[in-house]
């Protein structure tokens, strides 16, 4: 069984269990799947290169959308120029934060430094956004609804695995936020 | 700027898109614009408070009054600036997962309701 997060002499530290972990590294991975990049054929690789892409749009998954939203609440040709100058290096820099988080998965012990932590939060966050997209967590109520699934011996369907693995993960961000909150106070 | 405090080099990209990053040159002519954070059924109440803090630089009071803001009314005008400076923030809040949308700050309330906060920023 996982242990929270703690904040302490040595910094933030938690302990995963390996099958736990294994979990989380799959989770990391289908998260930086998602926000591959498409390859485009006639792409421009100098464009490419500073981070342009004149030819993204906003994501028609609603999972993906959520975690590359428009800038502007009502102004979608505003939001679709903003997203060719910034998609491509947010997509990057979610990436390299769920990459990141996933290769400290490697010992049973975290020990994470005030950069690990970030990266850590953030890919999690990341991976309950998506998950809850699947859950189809709209409000406060469903959040709710999700939360009452924590008994393993329950998850008979995706639906039940699903809202357990997001259970899980909140619970690890959460625990993991506190002891960044309790790091800020020092 | 708080910016680069908050963001270590390894997350620093999503500023570096070439034009975004000649905000210094922008002062008090510009007209100012609105950083809004949205509520949604996922991201923790901690976590927002202490993206808040971590990046904004702001106290754990401020940070907790704006985050309850979004949680009870929905949203929240959590930084003022040039276009471009909303603009870069809106680009760090979605890295971290907040959903942030830009707006141009109109005189009158822009129906966030509160009224506070105006110019309040140094």
């Amino acid at each position: 069984m996982a242990k929270a997060f703690k904040y302490g002499v040595k910094g933030i530290t938690g302990y995963l269990e390996p099958a736990e972990r294994e979990l989380l590294r799959s989770l990391f991975g289908d998260v930086v799947s998602m926000l591959e990049p498409e390859e485009r054929a006639n792409q421009d690789p100098l464009a490419a290169l500073v981070g342009l892409d004149a030819e993204a749009r906003e994501p028609s998954d609603r999972a993906l959308r959520r975690l590359l939203p428009n800038v502007s609440k009502n102004d979608d040709a505003a939001s679709l120029e903003f997203r060719r100058y910034t998609e491509r290096s947010l997509r990057e820099s979610k990436m390299g934060a769920l990459k990141a988080a996933s290769l400290g998965l490697d010992k049973d012990e975290l020990v994470l430094t005030p950069s690990d932590a970030r990266h850590w939060s953030m890919a999690l966050n990341d991976v309950r956004l998506v998950l809850a997209e699947r859950l189809d967590i709209r409000d406060d109520e469903d959040a709710g609804h999700v939360h009452l699934m924590q008994d393993w011996s329950q998850a008979e369907d995706v639906e039940s695995y699903l809202a357990l693995v997001y259970n899980f993960t909140t619970w690890l961000q959460e625990s993991l936020v506190q002891a960044m909150l309790q790091s800020l106070e020092t | 700027m708080t910016l680069s405090v908050a963001l270590g080099p390894d997350t620093q990209e999503s500023t570096q898109t070439g034009t975004v990053t000649s905000t210094d040159v922008l002062s008090a002519p510009d007209i100012p614009w609105n950083l809004v954070i949205w509520n949604d059924p996922v991201n923790l109440m901690s976590y927002v408070s202490y993206v808040f803090r971590s990046y904004f630089g702001y106290s754990e009071a401020k940070a907790n009054k704006l985050m309850l803001e979004v949680h009870k009314k929905g949203r929240s005008i959590v930084a003022h600036g040039s276009k471009e400076q909303v603009e870069q923030h809106a680009v760090a809040m979605h890295g971290y997962g907040l959903w942030a949308t830009v707006e141009k700050a109109t005189g009158g309330g822009s129906g966030s309701g509160s009224g506070k906060g105006k110019g309040k920023r140094g």
